[in-house]
């Protein structure tokens, strides 16, 4: 078997490489299953409460959408369908992202071919990733398990928790391993195969949410409907391994075929071809940051259309659903017209603070720019430091308002189309939607400040900035964090629950746009490189 | 003459590096300037000095008669940069990346691009996400030498590039000559450098070791010369040109300055050569020997003994 020599040092190159981190994922994504057990355990004493509470989840379309049916009222079954998806959410994309990282992603930059010189046989680095990465999931499966047994849950429930979670995780680095062979960059082959996960997603999804409308059957086409179906704590169905197992060994048959075939560091696919000479229009850095952000900028506004029409239209069914009479007080105060729009109020809010996460991407693109050497080729034409910046951080700034438009736009679409009064409903969830953008800017500019004055650490500063302003939230909800520590926290100005006024507005907006001008002083200041 | 670029006394420091310490460079105007030193000697700091994206620590710079820190954007618009470790954006075509560059820097010539594109057999249409480092090279040059400037600054240009696009690169730089551009032309690569340019400055470890014409500097190249011989040779430590010899019986190891070889020859060949490798010296054993001189006359207390800093 020379086309596999070398794939036991290779094996060792990867865990030597990544160690610390498989490690510290197995035990954060093994944790989240075992906590939630523990918690349900306590939560939910009795069968009564056991089966309110999957009542309520399983009469919620939303939830059902996303995590799936609760096929029985018990503390393993619930553990199973909470943590099942949810699960996936983590293990998909790592199985796929580890797989692109020690396949495609060595080839592209070279390193591969290092390799290629002394005894590596051809299947070696596929082999070895997908040793790798099918180790650490069935490892992460084993602790799952074992968890929940340790819990005082059913050993065949827990195994076929575990086992769901890694077989599943199996069949995406196997996804991964095709899409790998295709493009001869990594980013192609990393999205094709995030893209498979959301249709596989999308496809499960509407199986659940439609088994009214006969489309159950959809559901067994996706392997993530498959880590439900394999029913764990509720009669459990062993023999949906075999779907698993049947798909993972056709894909990674697949990769091996289509890896022996090609050259080193070629592709399947053909490479994508750009205009041999640049349209007009690129002649400006502004220019040039819309060509580099306009792609995610997209891809948000499409996945923010998808999610403000899904959530328009869920509001609607949300206000017959918590319509106790204290939540139409509350919801009253607020300028809510009932229950329903409350839900709408909350979740948008949640959605802009998800989009804050665009306005860091788009603000520390300076510095990955910087770093990645390309500023540099910017900045020795005649473009001063501050016209670069400003390409940037003018996307930082307008992308989540063009985000936040889109949201509430759809929104207001749904859920007027849903309650037939489109005219009225979607100005009113539109201004609602706007308000959270001052608090945005708010973090957009504490990470230009950071990356002027401290661009080494802008970026886990700013992260860090973002998790404690969360963390607060999470606090004053709890009851543990005070209003006014809480106002540290720009997001606490803006918050679903209270009324916002114009002032606050103003101040946060005003507080962003000196947070990035001393930013870009101090950018005019330091060394670039 | 007027200087193009004139610096002295730089220093820059980065946390406890010193990258430059001191150093002097000095480049005329029209003039192909090599700029020379081993990895680590200070030459992209330098370079980055001069592009204003560094400011110096301490020490005099003046680029086109401007300060590089303060006047960077209108110096900008009379000089290109080739970076050593071309980056691009993956996103954006080869073609469109040198659009893109010329226009920042205000503007370029489209018939020269298209010359430089079959010179250098660049296919414009491929992604900088699929190029090859020789590729990406090249996608910098041509958005270099494309555009209308007066200087150029090029940081070990040709890094990447096969023999044959090497050879390209020094036609294209002497065709520079005749048009009163001049270039600074940071190598590491000694032959690239003798084959083109007219001065020299070489640095090591922040400071300026050489300056001056390639003429000043020929003493540098010494052939390395190892000769197994008949009987014991007589008569070579007297010849001029001769250094470093060393005699073990009838094995012979010296370093003959380029004009004196045909003597040294002749007193070898009177005592019988049984075996003779002579070689000339590489960049690498030019500053070895700077260094061991330095190290033995102890000239530079901050730098220590090495075998006492060991």
């Amino acid at each position: 078997m020379t086309a596999l020599a070398g794939t036991g040092p290779l094996v060792r190159l990867c865990l030597r490489r990544d160690r610390l981190k498989l490690l510290i994922y197995v035990l954060v994504v093994g944790a989240i299953p075992i906590g939630m057990a523990a918690a349900y355990k306590v939560l939910y004493p009795t069968a009564a409460g056991l089966q309110a509470f999957a009542d309520l989840s399983m009469s919620t379309p939303a939830t059902v959408g996303m995590l799936g049916l609760i096929y029985a009222p018990t503390v393993g079954a619930l553990t199973a369908w909470r943590a099942g998806l949810n699960g996936m959410f983590f293990i998909a994309p790592v199985s796929i992202l580890l797989i692109v990282r020690y396949t495609r992603a060595e080839e592209a930059v070279g390193r591969r071919e290092l390799l290629g010189g002394s005894v590596v046989g051809r299947q070696a680095p596929l082999t070895a990733a997908l040793i790798v990465v099918c180790a650490v999931d069935l490892l992460l499966g084993v602790f799952i398990a074992a968890g929940l047994i340790s819990l005082g849950l059913s050993a065949a429930g827990a195994v076929v928790m575990g086992l769901s979670a890694a077989a599943a995780g199996w069949v995406f680095a196997a996804l991964a391993a095709v899409t790998a062979q295709l493009t001869v960059s990594p980013g192609p082959a990393r999205g094709m195969a995030l893209v498979m996960f959301a249709l596989s997603w999308l496809v499960r999804a509407v199986g659940d949410l439609g088994r009214a409308q006969g489309l159950a059957w959809l559901s067994w086409l996706s392997p993530l409907g498959w880590v439900r179906l394999t029913r764990a704590f509720a009669d459990e169905q062993w023999w949906v391994f075999v779907l698993f197992v049947a798909l993972g060994a056709a894909l990674a048959a697949m990769a091996y075929a289509l890896s022996a075939r090609r050259d080193l560091a070629a592709g399947i696919l053909p490479v994508p071809v750009g205009p041999a000479e640049a349209a007009p229009a690129l002649n400006s850095p502004r220019a040039l940051a819309w060509r580099l952000h306009r792609g995610g900028l997209l891809g948000w506004s499409v996945a923010a259309a998808g999610f403000g029409l899904l959530l328009g239209i869920v509001g609607v069914s949300m206000a017959g659903f918590v319509d106790a009479p204290q939540m139409q007080a509350w919801a009253q105060r607020m300028g809510a017209h009932d229950a329903g729009d409350a839900f709408l109020f909350l979740t948008m809010f949640v959605l802009g603070q998800v989009i804050s996460v665009y306005a860091i991407l788009a603000a520390l693109r300076l510095r990955s720019e910087e770093v990645e050497g390309r500023a540099e080729a910017v900045l020795a034409t005649a473009v001063s430091r501050l016209r670069w910046a400003l390409s940037h951080v003018t996307i930082a700034a307008l992308g989540p308002a063009v985000l936040l438009i889109v949201l509430g736009l759809t929104i207001g679409l749904g859920y007027g189309l849903t309650a037939h009064n489109l005219v009225q409903d979607s100005p009113r969830l539109l201004h609602r939607t706007l308000l959270t953008l001052p608090a945005i800017w708010v973090v957009a500019g504490i990470a230009v400040a950071l990356y002027g004055w401290l661009p080494r650490r802008a970026a886990a500063l700013t992260w860090a900035a973002f998790a404690v302003f969360l963390a607060l939230e999470l606090g004053w909800e709890l009851q543990q964090v005070s209003q006014s520590l809480f106002n540290i926290s720009p997001f606490a100005h803006v918050h679903w629950s209270i009324q916002v006024t114009a002032a606050p507005l103003l101040g946060l907006t005003a507080l962003a746009a000196v947070l990035a001008a001393i930013g870009l002083l101090g950018l005019q200041r330091r060394d670039v490189g | 003459m007027t200087a193009a670029i004139s610096a002295s006394g730089l220093v820059k420091s980065f946390g406890r590096t010193r990258a430059l310490d001191g150093l002097d460079l000095s480049v005329d105007t029209g003039a192909i300037h090599g700029f020379l030193g081993p990895n680590g000697a200070g030459k992209t700091t330098t370079l980055r000095i001069l592009l204003g994206l560094l400011r110096a620590d301490a020490g005099d710079v003046q680029l086109l008669g401007g300060d590089p820190w303060r006047d960077a954007v209108a110096l900008h618009r009379r000089l290109a940069y080739v970076p050593g470790d071309v980056t691009l954006w993956p996103e954006l075509s080869g073609g469109e990346v040198i659009d893109l560059l010329g226009r920042l820097r205000g503007g370029f010539d489209a018939r020269r691009r298209a010359s430089l594109l079959e010179r250098f057999d660049l296919d414009p249409t491929k992604k900088c996400g699929t190029y090859s480092k020789g590729n990406r090279q090249k996608v910098a040059l041509i958005a270099a030498l494309a555009s209308d400037v007066e200087l150029l600054l090029l940081d070990e240009p040709t890094s990447g590039l096969d023999p044959l696009m090497e050879a390209q690169f020094r036609e294209i730089v002497m065709e520079e000559r005749a048009g009163n551009r001049t270039v600074l032309l940071s190598s590491h690569i000694l032959a690239e450098v003798e084959a083109v340019c007219d001065r020299v400055t070489i640095i090591r470890a922040g400071q300026t070791v050489e300056s001056g014409t390639l003429a000043e500097l020929r003493h540098l190249t010494q052939t390395s010369v190892t000769a197994e011989l008949a009987g014991p040779p007589s008569g070579l430590a007297e010849l001029p040109g001769v250094h470093d010899l060393q005699v073990d019986g009838t094995r012979v190891r010296c370093q003959v300055d380029a004009g004196e070889l045909n003597a040294v020859l002749g007193q070898l060949t009177a005592a019988g050569v049984r075996n003779l490798v002579t070689q000339p010296p590489t960049l690498e054993e030019l500053f070895m020997r700077h260094y061991r001189t330095d190290a033995q006359a102890g000239d530079d207390p901050s730098r220590g003994h090495p075998e006492v800093a060991r």
